[in-house]
């Protein structure tokens, strides 16, 4: 099925010459990079994550369903996923990887910045709320969120984003054992700063009887930080797959486009909570 | 459509399946297009029922034809389905079809992620059709679907959280599209090929990819809240619980305001093409087009309260957003001004995609001007929420944005499919849609004058006649609805064939790559990559 893919390119010295004549557009690189194979598995992840937004939204409803149910729409998410991700394992060596790096970096970046703009309508909320209805604010009965312990897994997270940065240059460099155990770091900053977090909603709830559903505080609260966590743990399992991918050779000096993925997406989730640690915590 | 037999070497697709399968797998940009068109096609169709069904329930004052309650579910969901399933998948489809081949790419920068987002609109418009058969019926909040009303109080039942999901898992989409979009346009243009060599039709889809990337996740956002303040008990928008439905409305018209430029843009960009085609000319004043189109853009975030004039906001704010809100007038009139300056002395050809592009300034700019007439607060507190609004809201809407994409439509009908629409029904539809539209809606005008609120299944007596004549209108928009149906129906089957890779005879004035390729385009589009020898200025 897979095709050869010489045959598919444009004429080589045509798309070379214009390319060089014309400074700029030079990247647009080996047209065969966009051999447009079919693939089912788009549609069966649509369907997927449909049933599974079905599924979780009939579960919230309290209808209740055979647990079955919710699994077997699990497994309709996870195959189709891994089944795509293969796919794109396979293809790459079918593709120019400076020009495949270069529209997948700019393209990540890009759902980065949407993903910025989700976290700006918590943000917004919260400060219109803070400052509209300052006479009530924070409203009355809400506990001190102490930023003692926050500072720390603050100082942790910003720490990872170091460590990983160092993780990927050694790798760069050639020195992957080095480049393992700075990865090794960051996923374990992660989980320390989880934890942390973990440990400030289990406090908060248990001693202050503080919950999302303490009022419009409770929810900002709760669902910021959730929200963020749920970043991290997705951070975790990317930097996760990096280290799987390290261990099994499967990036090298050329294909590493899931090293610079996840270094981008560790510096947002870090850059996020340095935001939302002042806003909720000091503000 | 066979694009089978056009594959031949020295660009052979690989074609794994044919038939129905062909289509469940394909990556290919066109028919990938050509499957959000008949998404949208299909939908519109519904759409346009619950548009039929609100217009019979106000043939009187106090119909028994339909339940209040039902009213309202058929006014939510006819404005969601068209905004959300008809014309932005239908400009996606189009923008999926052209913006490829008008950069000399062969495909999207990222094809999964392209069929991705296609597909990730069928669940949510499964969830939004099926949410008519939970008990409480479907939502019934608008589609702004403000709180408190929309709220775990007023809007018991799945059907509004139903509503929420679905419009989040549709972003998930339209977000997914958007960076696609850039990364292509950034990325993947001809050699020779600058920013400012892109015909105006791939720019517009550049600010509104941009404006879907900064604008969907903030509604995803509030909805989110939204549904947990439903769902979980939170209080992000229950004053009760210190929580600010007004807030609701700003986050919600951020995204709205944008969202209205995000439907009007794409036609803004066919417009630019189909007007100086058939005038043969060549456009007039590229470079204010593209910085129209960019202030448009920009503009478009900071105008959003005038959505919430009479809503409780301070003075001041309604000053500032009177003024931006007047000021993104500006751009569009240049805009205005330049497709005039196109035709403008030259050879016109009135063929029917060129009857929708005049039919489009005519109706839009009376959009227009009612639009700056509401950025003027003292005037909006007189007919805000009254059916002015309304008038104002499809001129610009079905005079503009749908509009526009009949022009679209009609002008790269032979290009996508090798087929030619009949002239004659075309231009019966154009008529029908014309006459129609005006018959409908001009006469809102008066009813919001006299103060008829929109939103509200009861009106007072006296208000009677002109509902009656509304009403009958609808029927030349049915009508005319039918007969595109038919024409395409029918041509995709018997029509004339074409194999004239420019079959208006228009690539002299035009300089738009899709006029250089095979009609229908082969699958990867050309078969040398080609060379773009630029020619504005
Ligand atoms: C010249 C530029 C425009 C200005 C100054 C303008 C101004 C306004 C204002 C002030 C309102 C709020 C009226 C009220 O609720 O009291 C409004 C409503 C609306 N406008 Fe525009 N408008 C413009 C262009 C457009 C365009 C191009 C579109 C779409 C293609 C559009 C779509 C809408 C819609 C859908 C509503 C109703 C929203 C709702 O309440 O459901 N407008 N416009
Ligand atoms: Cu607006």
């Amino acid at each position: 099925m897979n095709m050869d893919p010489t045959s598919t390119s444009f004429p080589a010295p045509h798309g070379a010459a214009a390319a060089a004549a014309a400074p700029g557009h030079a990247a647009h690189g080996d047209p065969s990079a966009h051999a447009p194979q079919p693939s089912g598995w788009p549609l069966l992840l649509a369907f997927g994550i449909g049933l599974f937004a079905t599924s979780f939204f009939l579960l919230a409803s309290g209808y209740h369903v055979m647990p079955l149910f919710y699994l077997s729409a699990l497994i309709c998410v996870l195959i189709p996923a891994l089944g795509w991700a293969t796919t794109i394992a396979r293809e790459r060596h079918h593709q120019d990887p400076v020009y495949t790096y270069k529209i997948l970096r700019r393209g990540f970046f890009y759902f980065l910045l949407s993903e910025g703009a989700i976290f700006g309508s918590f943000f917004a909320h919260n400060i219109y709320l803070r400052y509209a209805h300052a006479k009530t604010w924070p409203p009355v009965g809400a506990p001190y969120l102490n930023p003692h312990l926050a500072a720390i897994g603050t100082l942790l997270l910003v720490f990872s984003s170091f460590t990983y940065h160092w993780c990927h240059q050694a790798f760069l460099k050639g020195k992957k054992a080095l480049a393992k155990n700075w990865l090794l770091a960051t996923i374990g900053l992660g989980i320390i700063f989880l934890g942390i977090q973990g440990y400030d909603w289990g406090t908060l709830k248990a001693f202050d009887k503080f919950t999302y559903q303490h009022g419009a505080f409770g929810s900002e609260f709760y669902w910021m930080t959730g929200f963020h966590g749920l970043h991290v743990c997705v951070g975790l399992l990317f930097l996760s797959l990096v280290y799987y991918r390290m261990e099994t050779n499967q990036i090298d000096q050329t294909y590493n486009f899931s090293l610079t993925a996840a270094e981008y997406y560790w510096h947002f989730v870090d850059i996020v909570w340095v935001f939302l640690f002042f806003v909720i915590y000091l503000l | 459509m066979s694009t089978a037999e056009a594959a031949v070497a020295p660009a052979p697709a690989p074609q794994a399946y044919s038939g129905l399968m062909d289509w469940l797998t394909t990556t290919d940009h066109k028919k990938i297009g050509l499957l959000y068109l008949m998404f949208a096609f299909v939908n519109a169709w519904a759409g346009g029922l619950f548009a039929g069904v609100v217009r019979l329930r106000l043939w009187s004052p106090n119909s028994s034809f339909i339940s209040p309650h039902l009213y309202n579910e058929m006014l939510t969901m006819h404005a969601t389905v068209m905004i959300f399933m008809v014309i932005m998948p239908a400009f996606v489809g189009l923008g999926n079809y052209f913006v490829p081949i008008m950069i000399g790419a062969r495909d999207m920068a990222f094809p999964k992620l392209n069929a991705f987002g296609f597909w990730m609109m069928i669940p949510p418009a499964l969830m939004m059709y099926a949410s008519f058969f939970t008990v409480h019926g479907s939502a019934r909040g608008g589609w702004w679907s403000y709180p408190p009303l929309s709220g775990p109080q007023f809007s018991p039942g799945a059907g509004e959280s139903l509503w929420c999901l679905a419009i989040i898992l549709m972003g998930i989409a339209s977000i997914m599209g958007a960076v696609n979009f850039l990364v292509t346009i950034a990325d993947m243009r001809a050699p020779g090929m600058g920013w400012m060599d892109l015909p105006l039709f791939v720019w517009s889809n550049i600010i509104t990819a941009w404006l879907l990337l900064l604008a969907v996740p903030v509604l995803s956002g509030v909805l989110v809240m939204l549904l947990s303040d439903r769902m979980f008990g939170t209080g992000f928008f229950q004053p009760g619980l210190g929580g600010d439905p007004l807030l609701y409305q700003h986050l919600f018209w951020f995204f709205g305001h944008p969202e209205v430029y995000i439907m009007i843009l794409p036609a803004f960009g066919i417009m630019s093409h189909v007007v100086p085609a058939f005038s043969r000319k060549r456009l007039f004043g590229y470079k204010g087009m593209v910085l129209a189109l960019a202030s448009i853009g920009v503009l478009g975030f900071m105008v959003w309260a005038h959505h919430m004039f009479t809503s409780g906001i301070s003075p001041q704010a309604q000053i500032f957003f009177s003024t931006t809100s007047l000021l993104i007038g500006v751009p569009t009139g240049v805009k205005v001004y330049s497709w005039l300056a196109s035709a403008w002395g030259g050879t016109i050809d009135f063929t029917p995609a060129m009857k929708f592009a005049f039919g489009f300034i005519a109706l839009f700019v009376i959009g227009g001007l009612s639009g700056v007439m509401l950025a003027v607060v003292p005037f909006d507190i007189a007919v805000h929420d009254s059916y002015f609004v309304v008038a104002h809201l499809h001129f610009v809407l079905f005079g503009g944005s749908v509009m526009g994409l009949m022009a679209g439509i009609y002008y790269w009908f032979p290009k996508m499919t090798g087929r030619l629409l009949s002239e004659k029904l075309a231009n019966w539809h154009f008529w029908l849609f014309f006459i129609g539209f005006i018959w409908v809606f001009m006469p809102m005008h008066w009813l919001g004058f006299e103060g008829m609120p929109r939103r509200v299944a009861f009106y007072r007596p006296q208000f009677e006649p002109l509902n009656r004549f509304i009403s009958a209108g609808f029927l030349l928009l049915l009508a005319g609805g039918i007969i595109f149906t038919y024409n395409v129906v029918h041509s995709l089957r018997k029509g004339e064939r074409t194999s004239d890779p420019d079959p208006w005879g228009v690539n002299d004035v035009q300089q738009s790559l899709e006029w250089t390729t095979a009609t229908p385009p082969k699958p990867w589009n050309f078969d040398e990559e080609p060379e773009f020898v630029p020619a504005h200025d």
